[in-house]
């Protein structure tokens, strides 16, 4: 039960994600995607 | 044997709050400062008997000032003298309404009554919470050290309640003033702040939706122009020894084994010091002053991710009439949506847009001395917020014609005949400010402020990347803004103590 709950969990979480985005407002998007450029930098940022 | 022990580059707020501190210490300490006159954003200048204001056109949350004159063995008004102005601000909207907020909260509930019964409900619990947030917090965070996660852990553990407050800084700004209202001149009226923090409502941080709230503790103006705040600490820091001069253009840091050890000149003299404290944006200060040469790999890679906060051309005008206006300052507003479309849709188009805000100052309302006798001043944002580089044209070129637009929005909201009251007029742009302050692209809020800017992902006040250069101002935490620049020079100050005192 908790072999299969594991393999379907993160299906469950990018379905989640993908539904939750096509809901989002044009604006929510927009601050989503600005957000989602910056975090790769975050690492970098920590220290300087 | 070093020159000084501290030597700071730049006489912003941040930079001279730092030099007063270090000099009231002990340390022999100098500011450099590249300007004929001190205080960057926050300062004054003179034209034919007007005194306008560079930037900065009021204090709001004047906490950090009181703590540093208290820590400099004084109070504010040993110093300067700073006027209550109220009402806070006069609104034009979008379909014409006019309308005052008073800083005190009764009566402005009054008001929101008259103007969006449905929000009274939202306007209360906006005040409940964000008034307790100002209080909780405000020591807590604005003047406490926030580079590293472990530093954010010790200050939430001995301060338990701010810890409550937390999500609000990974919500938008326009999340935040939602949550509250759902009038449309309510929303108006909290959301163009987050310009004041150089982003949009979408984008800029949730804490920045309380900036509307903050303004009820009392705006204020000091007396002879802006230029007094940093006058007053320049004065208080140089009662304990500290020099301060001006006209002396830093080249570079003078570096060695990744250690800052003094300051090149532009005119090719060196001076030397135990620690260098940098008030210019941290970009100029790791690319330019330090060198990519002298940096690691990383450092250039993190400085180089920072955006600019946006540029705002500011017109500054000497009138020889009263102009028809009710505060110190009045906002031609707009919808929250076209404060965000103006953004993405105009700004980041490389678009100077025709409508999203003005803010008009109109200085002489508290200080009748700024301009000749029964002339008046009034320094305002046109439109903004305006792109650093206008598709296909440049600044220098566009001066004339957003003078003209500038009249043009006078006339229409200020002064039907302003141009036949016009003494003079004269447009800063995002090009001036960059010539004259050092601010890449004009931005005049230092870096751009978002939830992935803020706190310990800011350039931190004590380098990691080069050992003894220190950082102050709007480019480290808090960003822009007098208040948060005061306070951004305590934090410098106490961690050069930590380090040297």
């Amino acid at each position: 039960m908790i072999k299969n709950l594991k393999k379907v969990l993160p299906v469950l979480v990018l379905v989640g994600m993908v539904a939750a985005w096509f809901q989002a407002s044009e604006s929510t998007r927009r601050y989503l995607k600005h957000i989602g450029k910056q975090v790769p930098y975050l690492p970098y940022r920590y220290f300087i | 044997m070093s020159d000084y022990d501290v030597i700071v580059v730049g006489a912003g707020l941040g930079g001279l709050t730092t030099a007063a501190l270090a000099a009231k210490s002990g340390m022999k300490t100098l500011v450099l400062e590249q300007s004929d006159i001190i205080g960057g954003c926050c300062s004054t200048f003179e034209v034919d008997g007007y005194k306008f204001d560079v930037g900065a056109s009021i204090v709001e949350v004047i906490q950090p000032l009181e703590r540093l004159f208290e820590m400099l063995g004084g109070k504010i008004s040993d110093y300067l003298e700073l006027i209550p102005c109220d009402p806070i601000y006069s609104f034009i909207t979008d379909d014409g309404q006019r309308f005052s907020i008073p800083t005190d909260i009764d009566e402005t509930t009054e008001l929101v009554k008259r103007i969006a019964p449905e929000d009274v409900e939202g306007w209360h619990r906006f005040c409940d919470k964000g008034l307790s947030m100002i209080e909780e917090m405000m020591d807590a965070v604005m003047l406490s050290p926030m580079n590293t996660f472990s530093e954010a852990m010790q200050l939430g553990m001995k301060n338990p309640q701010i810890l409550k407050f937390a999500p609000t800084f990974a919500r938008t700004h326009q999340g935040v003033i939602r949550s509250f209202y759902k009038n449309p001149v309510m929303l108006q009226s909290a959301a163009f702040q987050s310009y004041f923090a150089g982003a949009p409502p979408e984008l800029g941080s949730g804490v920045f939706g309380y900036i509307a709230l903050s303004e009820h503790l009392g705006i204020y103006y000091p007396r002879g122009g802006m230029i007094g705040i940093p006058n007053g600490i320049a004065k208080a820091g140089m009662d304990y020894g500290l020099e301060i001069k001006v006209n002396q253009k830093v080249e570079k840091l003078l570096m060695e084994n990744g250690t800052a050890f003094g300051v090149k000149l532009e005119n090719g003299s060196e001076i030397t010091a135990k620690l260098v404290v940098s008030n210019l944006n941290a970009q100029v200060t790791y690319l330019k002053l330090v060198g990519p040469h002298n940096l690691p790999g990383w450092a250039v890679k993190a400085i180089a991710s920072y955006s600019n906060s946006m540029p705002c051309p500011m017109i500054y005008v000497g009138l020889d009439k009263k102009p028809d206006l009710e505060a110190h300052h009045t906002i031609v507003t707009s919808s929250l949506e076209s404060m965000n479309d103006v953004w993405n849709n105009f700004y980041k188009m490389g678009i100077i847009p025709e409508t999203a805000m003005s803010l008009v100052c109109w200085p002489t309302e508290a200080d009748p001395s700024l301009a000749p006798e029964g002339r008046h001043i009034l320094n305002f944002l046109c439109n903004a917020p305006a792109p650093y580089a206008p598709k296909g044209d440049n600044w220098d070129r566009l001066k004339g014609w957003y003078k003209d637009a500038a009249i043009k929005e006078l006339e229409t909201y200020v002064l039907p005949d302003a141009r036949d009251h016009i003494e003079y007029i004269q447009v800063s742009t995002p090009l001036d400010f960059e010539r004259r302050l050092l601010h890449p692209e004009g931005g005049i809020y230092g870096l751009f402020s978002d939830m992935t800017t803020l706190a310990m992902f800011r350039p931190r006040s004590r380098s990691k990347a080069v050992k003894n250069l220190y950082l102050t101002g709007s480019s480290t935490h808090l960003g822009g803004g007098v208040p948060t620049t005061v306070a951004s020079g305590i934090v410098t100050a106490k961690y050069i103590l930590k380090d040297f005192g």
